[in-house]
Parts: structure tokens; sequence; C-alpha cells
């Protein structure tokens, strides 16, 4: 199978992802604003591994958030956890979820497979929710703390500034981005790609697909894992909604929304979606119909989402000698 | 003027221009006090947050200047939303220097954000539920304005127990958390002081809107009193489900912890009618200050005010009053406030000092038929009210 030298990992949609993630916190009224749109880009980012790549529509995407945020909350407050090994245990979480939930899901195929993941996200909020002397229940889990940067009990860097727990999980961010594209552009990619687009073919020609689908669920946990842990430390607080099937849904717009298939569309997904509701939510209550509506102006009529359409636009301003392509997500796939 | 001398001149010109509306904004900020209203204004409690930012506003409007400027108010969208609410409020607090907050309609909100405002010694008053924002979550900063679980219920289980000496058994609708089961835990504490048989118990999760199943076991149990123990649209639910069933004829229904006059409005005469209902505040309270209450939100919006209307009018007030106190935002105004005695709706409230707990009477309604209805909003009668407060030992707060 083909697969992309590593050169060219660090160039196009990488270059692109540098410049948003430095001048967010410019153009954007705070910090912590942009904070959270990264987080959710890591989590849109992770559910695009399988909804944009592998062609898996999960509803477990709020579990993994929710496992992530819990985890990493709790060995902070109970056992003192530093960041490091807290984050890690965030991403540990998420990704042993997304192994019992995808090992079990993929069993099933199209509906089946969605009902599936829908009814562990419900079974996961009840869980939460009914072992309240753990998360706090509905009143959250509270008192979460955001240690500093440390290294051998050496404090670095202190995250209490805004600025800097941006400067953190925007270095996070890019990480995951520039690894998400690796896997991406590797033949472990590659296959993905080909599960999404004929998953009997893929069989056919050896693949165990199980097998690599559940790969990828475990992967898009512990990115997802590992934005639910930075949210909890960017809210010093882990909200029931964390778990939520709302939580799920949102990721699954912003990815849809920003393109399935594209990583920086994700980011633009996110982006969207969290500046909509701060800016919409003032002007009108009912906000979340133009949600609604947006997220079926996207379905109907710009199936590569916003970035596919800034593509396309692009390709027409610049008259693009190349011929259209009749399916965005294969174009996208490719970058 | 040679080229370079002009040069240093524009650049220093364009500098102050770029710079105007900077000095503007802090020459405001350093004059007027700045109170932000943390209101659910969209999302599933937005017919909450409405009355509520209504409630505050007007408490604004009325006040006019304090100390030498008009007050500015912010409202903050938590779109329903405790992580939304938490992260907007640190927003506020690290770009405009916020220190005063009122509102939260959720208890995960409340408590989230009573931590974030505690962290830079600022002041949030709020209308939540959760008892730890007075108990074990205190702290310098939260003052809370609702009375508690124990008091709700000390308020309309025994008063009704007096009512209906006869009424022997009691079931209980119940929501499975924190919050209801604070509720029960007090009830169930009452039944056993009066010899009450507890004939069941049904608990439900938050999610639900059915409750047919629930009351069809209430039937069974064939009690004298149906206590409904959840809230909101969970309880208006409950009510209606009852009602159709015809619960209402086999027996007492007791809703302890009701919405007010929005949701009788919603439910109608021909539902509530018969039916006992706890509230924190209601428009007929005979108190000097809330006349002049229901006469102003007559005046300004044409309504009857409404539990979150008032709870979040006088919170404003008693906030803004402790600024003036204090002669500005600071630690000062936490002192202001911690024993402060004043006139509120339900009549002289203090806020106690140790718990930051606001002592205030809860009520107990029962719903009119529509031929007693003197207007379109005389949908209940007071039939008792009081005060009712574990003390400040009991409720296990430690001021930091």
């Amino acid at each position: 199978m083909s697969t992309t030298p590593t050169s060219s990992i660090w160039r196009g949609t990488t270059l692109l992802a540098v410049a948003a993630v430095v001048l967010m916190p410019v153009i954007l009224p705070s910090p912590t604003l942009a904070t959270e749109i990264l987080i959710f880009a890591l989590a849109a980012l992770a559910s695009n591994l399988l909804l944009g790549y592998t062609g898996l529509l999960s509803f477990g995407q709020g579990v993994f958030f929710g496992a992530g945020s819990y985890c990493s909350a709790l060995v902070m407050i109970h056992w003192h956890f530093g960041l490091f090994p807290a984050l890690l245990v965030g991403i540990l979480a998420g990704a042993l979820t997304a192994f019992v939930i995808g090992a079990l899901a993929i069993r099933r195929t199209g509906i089946y497979f969605v009902m599936l993941t829908l009814s562990f996200s419900q079974m996961a909020y009840f869980v939460a929710y009914t072992m309240s002397s753990v998360t706090g229940g509905d009143n959250g889990l509270l008192n979460v703390p955001r240690p500093p940067v440390s290294v051998l009990g050496f404090e670095l860097l202190s995250l209490a500034s805004p600025l800097v727990f941006y400067g953190f999980v925007a270095l996070l961010f890019l990480a995951v981005f520039v690894a998400a594209r690796r896997v991406i552009h590797s033949p472990f990619g590659s296959t993905l790609v080909a599960i999404r687009e004929n998953e009997n073919r893929a069989s056919a020609v050896g693949y165990d697909t199980r097998q690599f689908k559940v790969l990828a669920f475990v992967l898009s946990g512990a990115i997802t894992g590992l934005a639910g842990a930075l949210y909890a430390l960017l809210l010093n607080f882990v909200p029931l909604s964390n778990i939520e099937l709302a939580t799920s849904e949102h990721i699954l717009i912003m990815t849809i929304i920003g393109g399935t298939g594209s990583l920086l569309g994700s980011l633009l997904g996110a982006g969207s979606i969290v500046l909509l509701g701060d800016v919409l939510s003032a002007l009108w209550p009912r906000w979340p119909m133009l949600l609604g509506l947006a997220l079926i102006a996207v379905v109907m009529f710009l199936r590569g989402g916003l970035w596919g359409g800034l593509l396309d636009l692009k390709n027409r301003l610049i008259r693009s000698p190349e011929p259209p392509q009749p399916d965005t997500r294969q174009k996208d796939a490719a970058q | 003027m040679d080229r370079r001398t002009f040069l240093k001149a524009s650049l220093a010109a364009s500098s102050s221009l770029l710079a105007a509306p900077a000095l503007v904004r802090n020459a405001w900020a350093a004059d007027a006090v700045s109170l932000y209203g943390v209101k659910s204004m969209s999302g599933a409690f937005a017919s909450y947050g409405k009355f509520a930012n209504m409630g505050s506003e007007l408490a604004i409007k009325q006040y006019g200047n304090l100390l030498g400027a008009p007050v500015r108010y912010t409202t903050i969208d938590t779109e329903g939303n405790a992580g939304k609410a938490v992260r907007k409020v640190q927003e506020a607090i690290q770009q405009d220097n916020a220190r005063l907050f009122q509102g939260c309609t959720l208890s995960s909100s409340a408590l989230a954000v009573g931590k974030e405002v505690a962290k830079v010694n600022g002041v949030f008053m709020t209308p939540a539920g959760a008892d730890e924002l007075t108990g074990v979550e205190c702290n310098r900063s939260t003052f809370r304005w609702s009375a508690a679980t124990y008091g709700a219920i000390n308020q309309t289980v025994r008063p009704l127990i007096e009512l209906l000496p006869k009424a022997k058994r009691w079931y209980t609708i119940t929501p499975q958390y924190v919050f209801g089961d604070a509720l029960l835990s007090n009830a169930q504490a009452i039944f056993d002081e009066k010899g009450i048989e507890h004939v069941g118990n049904s608990y439900h999760s938050l999610q639900e809107q059915e409750f047919s199943g629930y009351l069809t076991n209430a039937m069974a149990a064939q009690p004298d009193v149906l206590l409904i123990l959840n809230f909101g649209g969970q309880s208006t639910s409950t009510l209606r489900q009852a009602v159709n069933f015809g619960l209402h004829k086999q027996m007492t229904i007791l809703v302890a912890w009701s919405a007010g006059l929005d949701q009788f409005q919603t439910l109608g005469s021909d539902v509530i009618e018969g039916v006992y209902l706890g509230a924190q505040y209601w428009h007929q309270v005979d108190t000097p200050m809330n006349k002049e209450l229901v006469k102003a939100v007559k005046d300004a919006y044409g309504i009857t005010p409404n539990y979150p209307l008032a709870a979040d009018y006088i919170m404003t007030k008693v906030m803004l009053d402790a600024v003036k106190t204090s002669g500005g935002v600071s630690e000062k105004t936490i002192s202001a406030l911690e024993g402060l005695t004043y006139e509120g709706p339900t009549g002289t409230e203090t806020i106690r000092k140790g718990d930051h707990q606001v002592l205030k009477s809860y009520y107990l309604l029962k719903g009119k038929a529509a031929s007693a209805m003197k207007d379109a909003d005389d949908l209940a009668e007071i039939i008792s009210s009081g005060r009712s407060f574990p003390s400040e030992d009991a409720v296990g707060c430690k001021m930091g």
C-alpha cells in the first residue's frame, strides 16, 4: 500500500494547524476559550479517526471523554498523581473503555453497531450517575487540581496561568495531530480507509478487519481520554455532562461539520461549534436549532464539511487544472 | 518637519488612537461596579434563566448609581451546562477582573462556579438547591438564598401531618441523586418521629419523563399521602400523570419542592387544585418588601413575579447593598454580607455567618379551584410558612 513520506507529515495541513494554534489566543477573546476549542478539537480528531477514516459512527466518544476526565481527576484528588501520570491514566482509561466497547460493538455492523455504541453510552452515564460517592453524581466531581509540569519532583512550569495552560494543551494537540497524520499515512491508516471503502474486499485480500477496527477504536479512545483529562484540568471540575450522550453527539457534530476525513476539519468543526455556542446563545435562547440546521446544510450540500468547502473554494479561485474529485473523503484521506 | 520627525509623530498619534478604546474601557471599569449574572439563558433551563435575568436587571435598574456610577451588568449564559458556566466565569475573572457573580440554577454549576469565585476572593450568591453549597463544599465567597432541603421538608411534611392527623401512610417518589436523597432522608426522619408508616418509595433517574410505572406502584401501596420529591419538569410530569390517573381523588398529593408560579401556570388549576405544594416564594406573601416587588415587576414587565425573578432580584440587590457598605468590591464585601439582616420578599431575612445560608421562610401552598381564583395568577393559597434550618454544627461547613 502506498504511504506518504514522513517529511510530508510536517508540511501542508500540519503547518496550517500550527498557524491556527499560534493565532487562536491572539484573535479569540480569551486563552480559556481557545483551550476549550483545542480540547474538543482533540476529541473531534479522535472521532474522525473512526468516522472519517474507518467509517464507524460511534456514540461512545462521550464515554471515552468521561472516562478520561473521571479517572485522571480521581487519581489527582485521591492519590495526588502528578500531571503526566494523571494524563496517562486518562489516556489509558479512554483506551480501555474503547477496547471493551469496540471489541463488542464491531461484532455487528451498520445500524446495530451504532445502537450498541448508543447503549454503552447510556450505560456509562448511569454508572457515573449512580456512583455518586466516587463521581460526585449530578453535582459533578469538584476540587480537581491542576498540577504543574514537574520532573522527578522538581517543578518546571506552573500551569495556573490560562495562557501557559493553553500553550501546554497546544503542544499536546500538535503532537497528537502529527501522530494522527503519521498513522493515517501509514499502511495501518491505508487499511482503515480500505475497510471504510469496502470491508468485504479488505477482508478478502487478507486483512483481519475486526482487529483493525478494534485498534482504531483504542486509538480513538486514547486520544478522547486525553481530551477528557485536559478538560478536567481546565475546569478543575468534572461535570456529569462529560459522560452524557449529548457529549458524544456534540463531538460527532463537530466532526461532521468540520469535515469527515480531514484532521484540520476537526479543529475547524470544534472551533465553529464552540464559538457558535458562545455567540448565538447570547442572541437567541433556542440557538441549538441553528446547530441542527447547520448540520442539515452540511450533510445536504457540503459533504466534505467546512474544510471540504474551503478546499472547493480554493480550487475554484485558483482554477485548479485537476478534475473535480467525486468523493471528498477520498481526496482528504490522501492529504 | 523632517521625514523622521513626521514618522515618529504619526506613530505616536496612531498608537494613542489604537489605545483609546482600551483607555476608555479601563476608565469605565475603574468607576463602575461590575456584576455578572450567571444564568441559563439558552438550553434546557432557558425559561428559568429568562425570569432570573429579569430579576437581576430590575434590581440593577432600580439601584441607579452605586459609588458614583451606574452598575455595569453582564449576563453570562451557562447554556444549561456546568462546564460552559465554569469556563465563562473563568474568562470573566481573567479578562475583566470580575469579582461579583450572582445566579446558577443548576447545583453542579453553582458548586463549581463557587469554587472558581472563591479562588479570587470574589462574591457569589446563588439560589441553587444543593445543600453542599452551605455544607461540606462551603467557602468564604459563596452565599445561598434558597432554603435547604431540611427546611423544605420540615415546612411542608410537618404541617401537612398536623393538618391531616389521620393520614398515617405515606408513599414517596424520589429522583435518585444527592438532592433527592437529602429530601427523602429528611422526610423519613419526620416519619419516624411522628409515627408515620412509609409504605414505599420509587426511585427514578434524572432523565426520567414517564412516571406511570411509579404511580401504579404508589396506587398499589394504597397510601394516604403521595409525597413527590422531584422538581422542575419532572415534578410537572409526575403531577400531571398522577392527576390523569385519578390519584388526587384517592390520596392527598404533596409536591415538596415546586418551582412556584411559573410551574403552576404551566399545569393549570385543573391539575393543581387541592394539591399541596412547597415553595421558596409566593407573590401573595404579605410583607412590605414583597408588595413593592410585585408592583415594581408589574410596572416594569407587566407580569407577576415568580420564584426565579424574585430570588435573583433580592440577591442582586443585597449584593449591591454589601458593595455599597464596604465601599467597593473587596474582602470587606464578604464581611458586609455575613450576618446581614435585611427586608426580603419573605420578610426579614438574615445571612447566617457560619455557613452563608440565608435564613428565610418556606411556604406550604394549596392549589385553588378555577372558580376560587381572583385573577389568572391566583393559583394557590398559603396554608402555612416558617423557617427550619439545621444548626451550623450539623451542616458540616468549614470555612477556609
